[in-house]
């Protein structure tokens, strides 16, 4: 059966520069972990099909952003179409941790009047000896702002999936319950290529899709 | 967990289409591709890393050994062996993805062509599999031999005309033109029902006409794109040895002096080009032997390709770190380099203050992920990378070290490198060289990075309005020139600074191998002195032009663009 997607969620990935965030979505759109990543500079774009439950299928288009200061001009840009977001820090790298806060603050300013529903990612969890922010304190962070918190490994393929499942599963409840909906003029959300065939049928076959060319 | 979806076949690899992720969403929202289409695609599969930018791998398999005459048939072989042995260096993965090496045809990728006419050139299966009448093949190759260098450009024009005039009559040429452009056509058409690993199997050569206007450039030159395919013997796909002599697609010249390895080149070309070759490399050593080398000479002389043997003086000179006054410049260096190590000794140690400990943070951490490359990841030039990004990051307040700033010293190091060492760079252990030859190798590279950065300075400033701006041209320029793909651009919702900001952000280095950068660079260095002089008027127009070669990749890279096309 040719794949079509009930909607379209676009999630953006954000966090310090070198916690992982380009590496993370490699391993979930990719399947492997890259060696060598260049910084990402300005945003990157990946795109990946999760089912979340059988026949529905969700298309993920995930915004990788630089995350150096100095692209922050470039990438803000992007939370305002986003639905959703994975909040990266690196659990060896404290510094990181405490950043999330500033985060938090800058996406609020920018994705206005829209929301993002964020997950908190405590990635590189595969380099345990090298922790330096314990999953308690994490979690607790987490909660306070409402958010879930997961760890994962690029690198080891630990909780990769999950992390972006989770995340969707959560903006599609609320789409399913009408917290979330479809706007004009908004990226974050987009129904699947033919509404009215979706939700009866989902074996639409692809070159019914030609039209968008 | 359903698996990423991206149909059979070449899934994997669309999803890790290059930098311009976008087009994964597009292939997902395009009909079934078809076979041509998929053979696009290919063009840039095979490697591991799916970044055919920099992925030297990929544009040894796609594309004819750089420095080398598309259309030369035999004796090509220690060439490209030793390009074999050269992808080390260039290439940024070694990993393979399976079923990512397809079989590549229909490869129509068209290379530009600055050359107001049309220039004709031929691509000489090395296993020709279908005979070809001898005499057309010779005349055709006599005609290329002529002209495959006709990206240069300037003032050499007439030169190269007379030249072809003498081997060729002009019914001749138009002749195997049209002839060309029809067999291209028609095999257009039937490609897409080849059959999966069947390579196209005619050896006659496509071309594809395409002129780009150049808009407003200097000198109204346009832009011709040529685009090539050819027959291959499927060993050739499949044997990492024997790079595919594929397609050429980006604007360098075919004979200018690309590669590293020019030398070889003029051992086996043919005479015409070591002529040529010669005459060029000569013109440089008239010019640079002074007394005052003039410098717009040079810069036009530039233009089409430096050969390598003058390539490192040149751009001290272009980018304004030499004096033009030959008297001058052996004290001009002493002293700059002095200067450079007074700053080392002045300022590297606040590398761990708290002012600048971020910024080093930064480079030391992006320097080994920059790319595999041997050379780079050695630690001494490790050490050189991070001693001359952060010097100029905190001389520079205003920018400071932007990601992207790590690729510009490689072109100079590298080119700088070449002048002291007798191997392939890619297998030179720097621990070999000199210290002191290493050290001004490094002042050197520094003040040219610096040199370079001044001109561009507000691409590197907050909010990065320099390159704003220039995608900004882009955009109107491709609106102008290429209403098709912006059009199509446009209604996938595709934003020019979604994929052309790392263009600008690192000047090209991601989107193409480092020799091919380099040579780019050579026709760059022109815009330096453009900047010291006519500061904004010329550069959009003239970088854009360069850019625009990379639109027109782009358009390939979006797939489904050569069926447009058609329709």
């Amino acid at each position: 059966m040719e794949a079509i997607w009930l909607y379209q969620f676009r999630l953006i990935v954000i966090g310090d520069s070198t916690v992982g965030k380009s590496c993370l979505i490699r391993r979930f759109t990719e399947g492997r972990f890259p060696q060598v990543s260049d910084p990402t500079v300005g945003v990157d774009f990946f795109s990946r099909l999760v089912e979340i439950e059988p026949g529905k299928r969700i298309k993920l288009q995930i915004w990788d952003t630089a995350g150096q200061e100095r692209f922050r001009s470039i990438t803000r840009a992007y939370y305002r179409n986003s639905v959703g977001g994975l909040l990266l820090f690196d659990i060896t790298n404290r510094r990181s941790f405490q950043n999330v806060h500033e985060w938090l603050e800058e996406t609020k300013v920018h994705v206005q009047p829209y929301q993002i529903v964020f997950v908190l990612v405590g990635h590189k969890c595969d380099l345990d000896t090298q922790r330096q922010v314990t999953r308690h304190e994490a979690e607790k962070v987490a909660a306070g702002y409402g958010m879930k918190y997961i760890e994962t490994s690029a690198r080891d393929a630990i909780n990769v999936e999950k992390a972006f499942t989770d995340l969707t599963r959560e903006i599609y409840e609320l789409v399913k319950r009408g917290e979330i909906t479809i706007q004009e003029g908004w990226e974050g959300v987009k129904s699947g290529f033919v509404p009215n065939v979706v939700h009866s049928s989902e074996e639409v076959v692809k070159s019914d899709r030609r039209c968008l060319c | 967990m359903s698996p990423p979806m991206h149909g059979g076949g070449a899934g994997g690899e669309q999803r890790r289409d290059f930098r311009s992720r976008e087009s994964n969403f597009l292939l997902e929202a395009e009909a079934p591709l078809d076979a041509e289409l998929r053979g696009n695609r290919r063009l840039r599969g095979g490697g591991g890393q799916w970044r055919p930018a920099r992925d030297g791998q990929h544009w040894h398999r796609t594309w004819p050994p750089l420095g080398r005459g598309i259309g030369q048939p035999e004796g090509c072989g220690e060439t490209m062996a030793s390009d074999g042995a050269r992808r080390q260096f260039w290439k940024r993965s070694s990993h393979r993805l399976p079923g990512s090496i397809q079989h590549v045809y229909g490869a129509q990728h068209p290379p530009f062509d600055p050359l107001v006419h049309g220039t004709l050139i031929k691509t000489v299966p090395k296993t020709p599999t279908t005979p070809v009448k001898p005499k057309r093949v010779s005349t055709f190759q006599e005609f290329e031999s002529n002209t495959s260098d006709a990206w240069d450009v300037g003032e050499d024009d007439d030169e190269l005309l007379a030249m072809a005039a003498e081997s060729l009559n002009t019914e001749v040429v138009m002749e195997t033109a049209n002839q060309v452009i029809q067999n291209h056509s028609r095999r257009c058409q039937e490609q897409p029902r080849l059959p999966e690993g069947h390579v196209c199997g005619d050896s006659e050569q496509a071309e594809h006409f395409c002129d780009l206007p150049l808009g407003t450039g200097s000198d109204g030159r346009l832009v011709k794109s040529v685009s090539e395919s050819h027959t291959s013997h499927p060993a050739d796909i499949l044997s990492d040895a024997a790079p595919l002599q594929r397609s050429q697609s980006l604007p360098y010249a075919s004979t200018a002096p690309l590669a590293y390895g020019s030398d070889e080149k003029n051992a086996l070309g043919p005479p015409a080009l070591t002529e040529r070759e010669a005459y060029r490399l000569e013109k440089f050593r008239q010019l640079l032997a002074g007394p005052n080398t003039d410098l717009e000479e040079l810069r036009k002389l530039s233009w089409s390709g430096i050969p390598k043997q003058v390539r490192p003086i040149t751009w001290k000179l272009l980018s304004g770190y030499l004096p033009a006054n030959v008297d001058r410049r052996e004290g001009t260096l002493r002293r700059k380099q002095k200067e450079y190590f007074a700053f080392i000794e002045q300022y590297y140690d606040s590398r761990n203050d708290e002012a600048h400990q971020d910024t080093y943070r930064q480079i030391h951490i992006d320097i080994p992920r920059m790319s595999p490359e041997t050379l780079i990841l050695q630690p001494k030039v490790t050490e050189i990378f991070e001693r001359i990004l952060f010097i100029w990051a905190i001389r520079h307040p205003a920018s400071g070290y932007v990601q992207g700033i790590n690729d510009l010293v490689t072109p100079f190091f590298v080119v700088f490198i070449c002048e002291h060492i007798e191997e392939e760079v890619e297998n030179v252990d720097v621990s070999c060289v000199p210290e002191e030859v290493l050290r001004n190798i490094e002042a050197d590279s520094y003040w040219c990075l610096s040199k370079l950065l001044d001109g561009i300075q507000d691409n590197y400033t907050f909010a990065q309005p320099g390159i704003q701006m220039k995608v900004r041209m882009l955009e109107e320029l491709v609106g102008r020139i290429d209403e098709q793909v912006h059009r199509h651009l446009d209604q996938h919702e595709v934003k020019y600074l979604q994929f052309a900001f790392r263009w600008m952000n690192n000047l090209l280095m991601r989107e193409m191998p480092l020799r091919c950068t380099v040579r780019l660079w050579d026709t760059y260095q022109e815009l330096l002195i453009f900047l010291q002089n006519l500061p904004t008027a010329h550069w959009g127009n003239e970088e854009v032009s360069v850019l625009l070669a990379e639109a027109y990749r782009l358009k390939f890279a979006f797939a489904d663009a050569p069926n447009h096309y058609k329709k």
